[in-house]
């Protein structure tokens, strides 16, 4: 009678053991893995850096020469902008519409975000910002030309462009970085 | 990029070009809080550091968007709207790597 009780209870005593075990590594494993992460993030934070200050300026010509080279494609396409900010009041031939958007991310590169802050202690314009959104903007604008073109409307009407922070003020820490969103409405003509 | 979602034209304009408005049956709207996995935001942390698009971060938004869109059209669709005119977005950031996408327009009947 006392043997099966007594390796009963072990086994109990051994199963609890595991059990503690299990949930201390589940407990500690994501600590683990995150330390992990931002050991490597801090070790390879400069190598990055330096890349970032080196190749980001050219990163930004490429972009710009890149929008500048499929928006004259799209106007050669077309014959002229497919875009406009106006209600489509005075035209009457239309026969069907609908919603058209498009997106993007962006975001200064470290290098230029500390230029961007010397330039702040002197005041005046920060180009090197205005550079990184306007670009952005650039590219999302030909983004929507491109979706409009891809679902068959023939031009976009009312069209709207908002920009919104991607980091709350609040948080130090994050991703620093815009978003740039425009949306339009789609028209077809019917002759 | 569809002209119609589940048979209901979404247009952000006032009125439907070419079509005639009979009835505005009240404002529709969806809004939706969507965020990515660790190792993506970790990859936009690393790609932040050089500048430029934060892919992933496009996609969230995007993905984002046309949840909202489709929860207005729900809404809209609950209400036997037609179609939902003079669309509004609007975008918050409640923490680093999350975004909220709010939808809103007003449901109307045409002909």
């Amino acid at each position: 009678m006392e043997l099966p009780s007594n390796t009963s209870e072990r086994g109990l005593s051994m199963a609890i053991e595991f059990e503690i075990y299990y949930i201390l590594f589940i407990l500690v494993a994501p600590f683990l893995i995150f330390s992990l992460i931002w050991t490597i993030f801090g070790l390879s934070y400069p190598f990055v850096f330096v890349w970032g200050m080196i190749a980001s300026g050219k990163n930004i010509e490429n972009m710009v020469e890149d929008v500048n080279r499929r928006e004259s494609e799209t106007r050669k396409l077309r014959g002229k902008d497919p875009l406009s900010t106006i209600d489509g009041g005075y035209r009457h031939n239309v026969s069907d519409s609908g919603l058209v958007y498009a997106s993007g991310v962006f975001g200064p590169s470290h290098w230029h975000l500390l230029i961007g802050w010397f330039n702040n202690l002197f005041g005046g314009s920060i180009t090197i910002f205005q550079k990184v959104i306007s670009t952005g903007r650039a590219e999302v604008m030909q983004r929507l030309r491109e979706n409009a073109i891809a679902a068959g409307w023939d031009d976009v009407i009312n069209v709207r462009i908002d920009t919104a922070d991607m980091t709350p003020q609040s948080s130090k820490k994050g991703v620093k970085g815009v978003e740039v969103f425009a949306y339009g409405t789609g028209i077809k003509y019917s002759d | 990029m569809e002209q119609v979602v589940n048979g209901v034209l979404v247009v952000n304009t006032e009125t439907i070009p070419g079509k005639k408005i009979t009835e505005t049956l009240g404002v529709v709207s969806g809004s939706t809080v969507r965020a990515k996995h660790v190792g993506k935001d970790i990859f936009a942390l690393f790609k932040n550091i050089v500048g430029g698009e934060l892919t992933q971060y496009t996609e969230l938004l995007q993905e984002a968007r046309q949840d909202a869109v489709a929860r207005m059209v729900a809404d809209a669709m609950t209400l036997d709207a037609t179609a939902v005119v003079n669309v509004r977005f609007a975008t918050s950031a409640i923490t680093a790597g999350a975004a909220e996408l709010f939808a809103y327009g007003t449901a109307v009947k045409y002909e």
